[in-house]
């Protein structure tokens, strides 16, 4: 497994872009948990290091969808979604 | 891959483009704009394009949090980091932006310290790991991004960090709306919405563009299917009369958002009463400064910067391409003077600039031989 190193060029690149300039999210799984940061893996193994506090309590095995090193949401989980509002 | 392959499946692709075909109105032609650069990236990347009629057009929208950036932030983030005990923090794509004068790459050759981080909370570690230093954090971005930049000084607050600040550039996205909207250049049909941006702040801030005017709305996913589907369900709307938001994402975006990411923002931060667009102009409550409460962490207070305003070049056109009026190829510097490798405007410095997403991957030799024919 790798992890994902801020100068490694990864995460964030100045030849492939960056993924936090690009608003993009990536769904990760929680393995561990060390204080309010959960260290997390994506479907190639690559590990990071999330914080959790913007998504409440999490377990092992959940998923998360993260931007910039923050959960900024839990997957898998009942949504609201009521009907469009209409004109 | 689990949670992508389906999304790209192009026999389905070719349905939903069968399906999308069937709701077009002869002799109509549709715009539709795409908010979110990710969204722009997707569309080049998978030919998204390709499966939709010609009389339904993507127009591109401003919702590339780098392409967004006056030039005279960049200045005001080269003059913070050539402070000689400063370490400027920012993320990849900031790099490049040109600035009145330079970049931050320029000015970390000339021997600024300036590095590349993947999260604000990178920046906040080198803090730490420097405490002779003053860590600067360079903050852009929408929505999807101010909450982490946010959780990062609720963390710097916690560690009674006296050596990490922000630089605030974080916009919200609904002003910018409303500002296309109320340009009178752009007639648009309809939105598709930023997935991520809404994953924080819920589907019902996009109400208005539904009910004041009469647009459809749809939050989108990323991938390639999840575009079709959206422009499937705009199209539904459009053929039916109706004006609505609806939830394409909604394997992720909740409707009411994230309340906890919502409420660290409006804690840290504060909207500030206006701020500068590239392309759009000084729009008034639109972007985001850090709140009284956490001024400590204000890097504009911290230190002096020069805030200029910064004139664009006169051969770049990144305005009307931020507005959608004008397409990539037809800025008059596209593909020669202003390349990747060498970025004259914003568009083309980020993957997710529709100059950069239509230089990569092709359409513009696409557009020419379309033109040319």
């Amino acid at each position: 497994m790798t992890a994902f190193e801020p100068d490694s060029g990864e995460a964030c690149s100045l030849t492939e872009g960056c993924v936090t300039c690009g608003d993009i999210a990536l769904p990760l799984t929680v393995m561990s948990f060390e204080g309010m940061d959960a260290l997390c893996h994506d479907e190639q193994g690559r590990q990071e290091t999330v914080a959790t506090e913007l998504v409440g309590p999490l377990a092992i095995g959940d998923r998360v969808l993260v931007h910039a090193g923050v959960a900024i949401e839990k997957l898998d989980k009942p949504r609201h979604q009521p009907a469009g509002s209409r004109r | 891959m689990r949670f992508v392959d389906e999304f790209r499946d192009p026999e389905l692709a070719q349905v939903v483009g069968a399906q999308i075909t069937a709701l077009c109105e002869p002799g109509r032609h549709y715009k539709i704009m795409e908010v979110c650069g990710g969204h722009t990236h997707t569309i080049y990347r998978y030919g998204v394009q390709d499966h939709l009629p010609e009389s339904i057009e993507l127009v591109h929208g401003p919702g590339c949090p780098v392409c967004v950036i006056p030039m005279g932030r960049v200045d005001d983030g080269i003059a913070i980091a050539q402070h000689e005990d400063v370490i400027l923090t920012c993320f990849g794509d900031m790099m490049r932006v040109p600035g009145g004068t330079s970049s931050f790459i320029d000015a970390n050759a000339a021997g600024a310290d300036i590095r590349m981080v993947y999260s604000p909370l990178d920046a906040l570690r080198i803090a730490r790991q420097n405490p002779d230093k003053q860590v600067v954090f360079y903050a852009i971005g929408f929505e999807t991004t101010a909450p982490s930049t946010a959780l990062t000084v609720l963390r710097a607050k916690q560690d009674n960090l006296t050596n990490f600040s922000v630089f605030c550039n974080h916009v919200t996205i609904i002003p910018a709306i409303k500002a296309i909207l109320d340009s009178p250049d752009l007639r648009l049909d309809a939105f598709l919405g930023p997935g991520h941006v809404s994953t924080v702040i819920g589907c019902r801030p996009y109400d208005f563009i539904a009910r004041q005017h009469g647009k459809p709305l749809v939050c989108a996913g990323f991938e390639p299917l999840d575009l079709l589907q959206s422009v499937y369900m705009i199209m539904k709307q459009l053929a039916e009369g109706r004006s609505e938001v609806e939830n394409q994402y909604g394997r992720v975006v909740d409707w009411d958002g994230n309340p906890r990411a919502l409420a660290v923002m409006n804690d840290v931060f504060a909207l500030r009463p206006y701020f500068e667009w590239r392309g759009l102009g000084s729009i008034s409550h639109s972007a985001l400064q850090l709140s009284s409460r956490y001024a400590e962490f204000d890097a504009e207070l911290r230190f002096d910067v020069p805030g200029v305003r910064v004139a664009d070049p006169k051969a770049c056109q990144c305005g009307e391409v931020l507005k959608g009026v004008l397409k990539p190829w037809e800025c008059k510097v596209f593909g020669t003077a202003c390349t990747p490798e060498t970025p004259i405007g914003t568009c083309m410095v980020s993957s997710e600039g529709a100059c950069a997403a239509y230089y990569n991957y092709g359409q513009y030799a696409k557009q020419r031989i379309h033109l040319e024919v």
